[in-house]
């Protein structure tokens, strides 16, 4: 019996080296030739969106069918999805992503790079195509933006504040706690909201690197000024202005029942705030310090031709049809979704303040590190408003991001 | 050819082709078959099995066009077929040789009805458990294997495939977990609350639980099914539904414990949400309340079946009541549910419903990248989703699971020994 199992052991090892020795697929890798002019139209182009703005895609899709004759089929999907399914032939030529993923997808290798000639650029705004650019290359085409304003009560607040100091005067007068009736709020322990009052002074989440992308061991958020900035936050809290836990929940259902003077929000709070408030809902831009504009966070959403696609020509052109002033004018209409353009120009008194502050809006970075930002920056203010000393505790919060950054392999 | 001349060895030799050994032992339909099955196999798979081999060692050469994710798969797959392939192939072999065995012994070929109504008696219990065999091996080993594989790569964020390739590293990721100052330092840190949560919590709950169902099981105790019924309700409810609600009463400005119970009566309110230690208190005694009941459960049916002549005998002898309990009581309690107790310390050692649910893990450590209650488990849940360091992740994870096979492992062996010695 010993003896058998020698041998079957033998030709177990002889069956491996069979396999193993077999050397992979043959094939030769070829380039892709660069085609110049038009390429053959395709039958259809798949647009992967969300659920929310399916229909108004689709709905400008079957213009660019009767245009073009192309079929477009929009669906929702997950954008998640693409890393597995595009490389499977599953995939879409077009894609709807936020710039400050479009840097993953870059990673990935999931998106392609779009190049436009000056014609094309025409009409887009500058910030919105730089927000979709990565190490020089163009990865997206801008359709929407969006920014935060400050939303005010103009039965409590007839003339918008203009200045820190405004705010700070109005949470003075109307604050009264006990009765939950407050002057102003934001959500302090966010750093999205609260990145334009931080940085009220001066400062930058990354700082530039020599090619014109982002430099992620230059971190501006623990300078002189940043801190400047926390004690404005701090002297909120301890004033009583804003009470500690105050979660979005909350703040949005006291300013919609009208308790609050002013809050920071965006765009996608007006539908709600107006069926509580009506006609007494006003935006405004925010406000300035020492005669300085806040610099909010600039959000673009925008179109990323997929590098998966066989007929990207094609999906670069449906895209810059979905973009165009025409259709994002009624982009707007449907889904009250900003222009990502120069050229349109929104008559709507309450979007009126929104336009106004993307003027001093600047991208959210777009690449990976950002998304180890958010959370020790908003542990670091949840300190600040307890009153802690807040150089150390932006210093550490600078180290924690460094660190995760490291983490993240970035570094090796 | 005489029939002592019939050579064993020369059945299994030639079955190297399967097949050919049953030829020999003259079942020339059976040999067939087993000719024809190994054609279609090495004709079906050989281009797979290629493949997924090839990818397995490479994980892919040409980036962007190889994606090493689906190449892993498919080594993967090629091994698990090449297990089923060589099980049959030993199997084959074993058969040429009994089947030239019996010949030599001067035994007559089985006719082909018998061969395969004895084939089909042995074989029954296999066809039953096959097919839930076959959707185990694809449903659990599959992605078992899957990230251990991953364990030993280099998948992160900055080398996600389909741009980039994976590579193997070895034992990179598990070196670097104890020799990194930043992984090491928030390892070691989660790992010990994760102990520590795990100890505490479980044997609270089980002290819990054993108190009172010795108290209800007192004589003296009136309406003892209500009591029972009241007490085992926590399990009644959904675990989640439950965590929720505490994450809601223990907020520290809107909750009904500060504000309610501890704010009147002692003028207090305690940070449960943002002071990682008054945290930790708050989740073990939401995992005792969670908890206890099912130990609750069956203490109280091990109690009930305790022999009254026992405590009859103490009582006869002057023992006191705490002398009852922890000569007769407590042994028997504990001899009965060891196995069942150790696995509630394994359930809570990746208990990732309660951390995530009651507060993600936080609150926040100053000068710490996990948050001051993750354990491994939800840990693991934020590199991969938050930070896409799956090769860390499924270290990690492997570190877990080995953990977990130690607890099971002891498990098994209360199990055994509770079997033998109970036949007293």
């Amino acid at each position: 019996m010993l003896n058998k199992s020698y041998v079957s052991a033998g030709f177990l090892i002889l069956v491996f080296s069979i396999f193993l020795s077999a050397c992979g697929p043959q094939r030769e890798v070829t380039q892709n030739e660069v085609t110049q002019g038009e390429p053959e139209k395709p039958e259809e182009l798949t647009l992967w969106a969300w659920e929310d703005t399916k229909a108004a895609f689709q709905n400008i899709g079957d213009k660019y069918t009767e245009e073009t004759g192309i079929k477009v089929n929009v669906v929702a999907a997950e954008n998640a999805d693409i890393s597995l399914d595009a490389p499977a032939g599953r995939g879409p030529d077009l894609f709807y992503e936020t710039h400050d993923r479009i840097g993953d997808a870059y990673l990935q290798g999931l998106a392609a790079e779009i190049e436009l000639t000056d014609e094309q650029l025409k009409g887009y705004q500058e910030s919105a195509m730089e927000a979709f650019t990565v190490d020089g290359k163009l990865l997206g085409i801008p359709s929407s933006v969006e920014t935060i304003g400050l939303f005010y009560n103009k039965e409590l607040v007839p003339d918008p504040p203009k200045t820190i100091k405004d705010i700070n005067e109005i949470a003075e007068q109307l604050t009264n706690a006990d009765q939950k009736e407050f002057g102003f709020l934001n959500i302090t322990s966010d750093f999205y909201p609260t990145f334009p009052f931080l940085t009220a002074a001066g400062g930058y989440v990354f700082g530039e690197n020599e090619q014109g992308g982002y430099d992620t061991s230059d971190i501006g958020l623990a300078s002189d000024e940043v801190v400047e900035g926390a004690e404005i936050i701090h002297s909120w809290h301890e004033n009583g202005y804003i009470p500690e836990s105050l979660t979005y929940d909350v703040m949005n259902g006291l300013f919609r029942d009208g308790k609050v003077g002013a809050i920071i929000s965006g765009p996608w709070g007006i539908p709600d705030f107006e069926k509580g408030l009506g006609d007494k809902l006003g935006i405004a831009p925010l406000p300035t310090y020492n005669g300085e504009h806040l610099q909010s966070f600039l959000g673009v959403k925008g179109f990323a031709v997929s590098e998966y696609s066989e007929s990207k020509y094609w999906a670069k052109d449906l895209g810059l049809f979905m973009t165009n002033a025409v259709n994002s004018k009624s982009l707007f209409e449907d889904t009250k979704r900003l222009p990502a353009r120069e050229d349109v120009s929104i008559e709507s008194e309450l979007y009126q303040g929104i336009q106004e502050q993307l003027q001093h809006a600047k991208p959210t970075p777009n690449i990976p590190a950002m998304a180890q930002v958010w959370e020790p920056m908003g542990d670091a203010l949840v300190f600040i408003t307890q009153g802690e000393n807040p150089k150390e505790v932006l210093e550490e919060a600078e180290a924690s991001i460094k660190e995760q950054i490291s983490l993240l392999g970035g570094n090796n | 050819m005489s029939k002592q001349k019939h050579n064993p060895m020369i059945a299994v030799t030639i079955s190297i082709v399967p097949g050919l050994g049953q030829l020999y032992n003259r079942q020339f339909i059976k040999g067939t078959t087993f000719l024809l099955l190994t054609i279609a196999f090495v004709v079906s798979f050989y281009q797979f099995l290629n493949i997924g081999y090839w990818g397995l060692l490479t994980l892919g050469e040409i980036p962007g066009l190889d994606d090493s994710r689906v190449l892993l798969a498919q080594g993967i797959i090629s091994l698990i077929i090449t297990g089923f392939a060589i099980t049959f192939y030993v199997l084959n072999l074993i058969n040429a040789y009994k089947e030239a065995v019996k010949i030599k012994h001067g035994r007559k070929n089985d006719d082909l009805r018998k061969s395969f109504k004895d084939g089909w008696d042995k074989s029954f219990p296999y066809v039953l458990v096959g097919p839930g065999l076959f959707l185990l091996i694809f449903v659990v080993v599959f992605p078992l294997l899957y990230m251990i594989l991953l364990a030993f790569t280099d998948y992160n964020l900055y080398n996600s495939p389909p741009k980039n390739l994976l590579n193997w590293v070895g034992f990179e990721n598990f070196i670097s977990l104890v020799t990194v100052p930043i992984w090491r330092s928030t390892f070691f840190s989660v790992f010990s609350w994760t102990v520590i949560w795990t100890l505490v919590a479980t044997t609270l709950q089980i002290a819990l639980a054993l108190i009172l169902a010795i108290f209800v099981n007192d004589p003296r105790i009136k309406f003892k099914k209500f009591i029972r019924t009241v007490l085992i309700l926590p399990w009644a409810v959904p675990a989640f539904v439950t965590i929720l609600i505490f994450a809601a009463l223990f907020n520290n400005d809107f909750g009904a414990i500060n504000n309610d119970i501890l704010g009147p009566l002692f003028n207090q309110a305690i940070p449960w949400m943002t002071d990682p230690f008054w945290s930790k208190v708050a989740l073990i005694g939401i995992q005792v309340w969670v908890g206890f009941p099912f130990v609750f459960a069956i203490f109280t049916g091990i109690l009930q079946s305790i022999s009254k002549d026992w405590y009859e005998a103490a009582d006869m002898d002057g023992a006191s009541s705490w002398q009852k309990f922890k000569s007769i009581t407590f042994p028997q309690v504990m001899f009965a549910t060891a196995p069942i107790l150790i696995m509630q310390y394994a359930g809570n050692f990746n208990n990732f419903n309660i951390i995530y649910l009651f507060n993600q893990g936080g609150p926040a450590v100053r000068g710490q990248n996990a948050g001051g209650t993750d354990i491994l488990i939800s840990w693991v849940y934020n590199l991969t989703f938050e930070t896409q360091n799956y090769n860390m992740a499924a270290a990690i994870s492997i570190v877990i699971g080995l953990i977990i096979a130690g607890f099971a492992f002891y498990q098994f062996r209360r199990t055994r020994s509770f079997k033998e010695e109970g036949e007293m």
